[in-house]
């Protein structure tokens, strides 16, 4: 395989001044729709089609893709600053993000966000260019059985999100699960819990319930107590990492960088599952886990650098099968069609000017989105000390405006709102917030998979464990119950021993 | 405060009692589009390609508004509510005609709009993993009546055009396949095209890539003629399944009480939208075919779809109850 030949080609194209032009508007872009909550990379790359079908194919699809991976870096912004998720995939970057920033360390959780998520660009572009089509083939092999199994492992896993009182995390995982199941059945077309409300039938939506928890509870919160409005503005100690900041957060990268390309190759799996699988991951392997959930680095290190391979790794099936793993995976794929290429695998042969020059501009917008990015984090920093009442309705009007623009629909502000109140009353018992988010997002895609699988496998449950793939997930699964079990175990025996 | 809140609702009470215009003068201010789907869809797709065409010819924007949900519900009920003025316009498909015998819906979707274009047709393709043992239509319902609910199709969910395709013609062909819905059709065809369900009657527009990387084999089209995007495939009735047609269709309506003027006025500039061999040709790579229809020809055409897939609904069970 003439690799070297063919990311000469790319770069050759990328390079061009047009194409440079349109990789910076799109991650500019991007960024910006990042950094608004709910106005994310489908609707805007939707509205903006029409204007490509005058730019050349590799320019058009240049552009598309910038504004996509661009909003992954612009969602953490807000995530880490007000609590506000920008995009669904930065919502795990609340929990610890936000309480950095709290702390005066916003600048450094912003800069190890968009390092962390430079280097997973990088990683996931390699991999798109050394191994897609191979990556592609090996999705295929997922269907509903390993799905189920997959999404059973990471809830499992979520037990470790637990933070203090055990049954309190589980109860909201629970509550997430069955919030999940408000919608239409998939296999009967049945509407359930929708109370005869048109819009419900679809479902609550998950910026809903994340800017409705973090954002807008978030807010109530400090209006209730004076002394939280001004920590923000207490302290700002430095804008950059430090080294020891640096040092905790390689590992998480890397981690982060692997599951999330994992995930990404992965068609059936949404975009809030890289993250919060990280998450899990660090939080398991810290040495001390009380950190997480108030300003752990490794918290907003590990899910930022996730979700950006994620995003890059999603244009696998899109490039090398023509299958789209997303929404906005399907949009691109209708601008090739209408710019008069056949999306597929004989794109690559057919025309490796796009293939490759859209690979290399990936790697090139995201080293324009690091250097875009790092200088506006002392802008961002000083925006936190603007006084709290000029900010509060700022961030209350983003929301809303983000909330409303996914659907166009103004019951969906009226459901954050009460979101809003119910992450309040939560925070103020104690609940957490993560189980309740993780076990909404894996909730319908577990129960769907059940169903598929034992529909295809004629009802029969085997199929769970015959199925290799399937197997070492549900092995896996049994091993984090065991491991999970040993701590209490061994208190028991202690306490016997006492 | 006071001052702005004043001067917004003044805004907003001239903009309401602006008298209604003449018709001749129609359009003065930017026209409305409902699109009753998500960005990325077919509905979308044709949508916004009409939309960017006709404000050119109408001289004023039209503008494209995504109200997603429901099947279409949500959208098609914002549009059945607006003012008849020319001035909210809504794409609608096959799953108009689908949604009465499936939900229940707060307007008639026959009576409550003024029908003024059908914008395009394109066909269903019936398409099978190569490791299932057929060449043809006739091959595939010989295996089906061999083995009885066990040959799988994946469709994009209840209702969707992939599986009333798929009704359609287990009703025609007497014979019985498993149905495995999914959350759109992009996860169906993913799932087909990695071999776990066998079978899919998919659009043509989002399966003609795969067909022809080898990926999935095409045993039909499911239009009266060929399609010339697949010259070689022959039609599903044709194939033996005589009669079999399932065709998507994608028109334009507007709210009922519609000037008669304005709604010939949009007719005429959306018939040479049409003729627009550009537009022609980007209907083409999406597998589509403009078709001409009168308004009152596209009224009875929804009508007869109405009971085609009404009895489909019925005969097959689709409804869930």
């Amino acid at each position: 395989m003439d690799l070297l030949g063919n990311l000469v080609l790319g770069f050759g194209v990328a390079l061009s001044l047009q194409n440079l032009l349109y990789c910076f508007i799109g991650v500019l872009v991007g960024t910006l729709i990042g950094v608004l909550p709910g106005i994310g990379p489908l609707a805007t790359i939707a509205m903006l089609l029409p204007i490509t079908f005058s730019v050349p194919p590799v320019a058009a699809l240049i552009m598309l893709a910038g504004i996509y991976y661009g909003a992954q870096y612009g969602g953490s912004t807000t995530a880490i600053l007000v609590n506000l998720p920008g995009e669904t995939s930065s919502v795990v970057t609340c929990i610890d993000g936000y309480q950095m920033a709290r702390q005066g360390r916003a600048g450094p959780a912003l800069a190890v966000a968009a390092l962390g998520s430079f280097f997973a660009g990088t990683v996931g572009t390699l991999l798109i260019a050394l191994a897609g089509p191979p990556l592609a083939e090996f999705a295929l092999s997922f269907a509903a059985p390993e799905y189920f199994s997959l999404m059973l492992m990471g809830l499992v896993a979520a037990a470790v999100l637990a933070q203090g009182d055990m049954a309190k995390s589980l109860a909201m995982v629970v509550l997430g699960l069955l919030l999940g199941i408000v919608g239409t059945d998939v296999n009967s077309g049945i509407a359930r819990f929708s109370f005869g409300v048109t819009e419900l039938t679809d479902g609550i939506g998950f910026v809903v319930v994340a800017v409705g928890v973090f954002a807008i509870g978030e807010i109530i919160s400090n209006l209730g107590d004076a002394t939280r409005r001004t920590v923000e503005t207490a302290k700002v100690t430095h804008l950059f990492p430090t080294r020891e900041d640096i040092r905790r957060s390689i590992g998480p990268v890397l981690r982060g960088t692997s599951l999330g390309a994992f995930f990404g190759v992965l068609p059936g799996t949404g975009p809030a599952i890289a993250s919060f699988s990280s998450y899990m991951l660090e939080k398991k392997l810290a040495a001390d886990p009380d950190r997480f959930g108030r300003g752990a680095i490794e918290g907003v290190a590990g899910p930022e650098s996730a979700n950006n391979a994620d995003a890059q790794c999603k244009f696998i099936p899109m490039l090398t099968l023509g299958l789209p793993a997303s929404g906005v995976m399907a949009l691109m794929l209708g601008a090739l069609t209408i710019q008069g290429i056949q999306p597929g695998p004989q794109v690559m042969t057919q025309r490796p000017e796009l293939f490759w020059g859209l690979i290399a501009s990936m790697w090139i917008g995201n080293l324009m989105l690091v250097i875009l990015n790092l200088p506006l984090i002392g802008l961002w920093v000083r925006l936190l000390s603007m006084p709290y009442r000029l900010l509060y309705p700022a961030i209350m009007a983003f929301s809303a405006i983000g909330v409303f623009s996914v659907n166009n629909s103004p019951l969906e502000i009226y459901l954050a709102a009460l979101f809003g109140v119910l992450g309040l009353v939560w925070m103020r018992l104690g609940f957490p917030l993560a189980p309740l988010l993780l076990g909404f997002v894996l909730g319908p895609m577990l129960e769907e998979n059940l169903r598929r699988a034992l529909l295809q496998a004629a009802g029969n449950p085997m199929v769970f464990v015959t199925r290799p793939i399937s197997l070492v997930f549900i092995l896996a699964t049994l091993a984090i119950l065991v491991v999970m079990a040993f701590p209490a175990i061994r208190r028991r025996q202690r306490d016997i021993a006492d | 405060m006071t001052k702005l809140r004043v001067l917004l609702l003044s805004l907003l009470g001239i903009w309401l009692a602006a008298p209604p215009l003449a018709a001749q003068d129609y359009p003065t201010r930017p026209v409305r589009l409902i699109i009753p789907f998500p960005p990325g869809g077919s509905n979308d797709v044709v949508g916004r390609l009409v939309a960017s065409n006709l404000g050119e010819r109408l001289g004023k924007q039209v503008i494209v508004e995504n109200r997603a949900g429901a099947g279409g519900v949500i959208g098609t009920e914002i549009a059945a509510n607006a003012a008849p003025d020319g001035y909210t316009l809504l794409v609608i498909s096959l799953a108009h005609a689908v949604n009465p015998w499936l939900y229940p819906l707060k307007y008639d979707p026959i009576k409550a709009f003024t029908p003024i274009a059908v914008l395009a047709t394109g066909p269903n393709v019936l398409v099978v993993h190569p490791s299932l043992p057929v060449n043809s239509v006739r091959d595939l319902v010989a295996l089906a009546r061999q083995k009885p609910g066990e040959v799988q199709y994946a469709s994009a969910g209840i209702g969707s055009f992939q599986h009333l395709g798929a009704e359609l013609f287990k009703l025609m062909a007497g014979v019985n396949l498993l149905h495995v819905p999914f959350k759109g059709g992009g996860p169906a065809m993913i799932d087909v095209v990695g071999g776990h369900s066998k079978v899919m009657f998919s659009s043509l527009v989002q399966t003609t890539p795969n067909i022809k990387a080898g990926k999935l084999k095409p045993l039909g089209v499911g239009g009266v003629k060929r399609n010339p995007v697949l010259p070689d495939v022959p039609t599903i009735a044709e194939g033996g399944v005589a009669d079999y047609e399932a065709v998507n269709w994608w028109g334009l309506v507007a709210p009922a009480g519609t000037p008669p003027q304005i709604v010939e006025r949009i007719y005429k500039a959306v018939a040479e939208v049409q003729a627009a061999p550009s537009v022609k040709q980007q209907f083409a790579t999406q597998g589509a075919d403009t078709l001409q229809m009168g308004t009152a020809e596209f009224g009875a055409f929804m009508q007869t779809e109405m009971s085609k897939w009404g009895r489909v609904v019925k005969e097959a069970k689709i409804k869930a109850e």
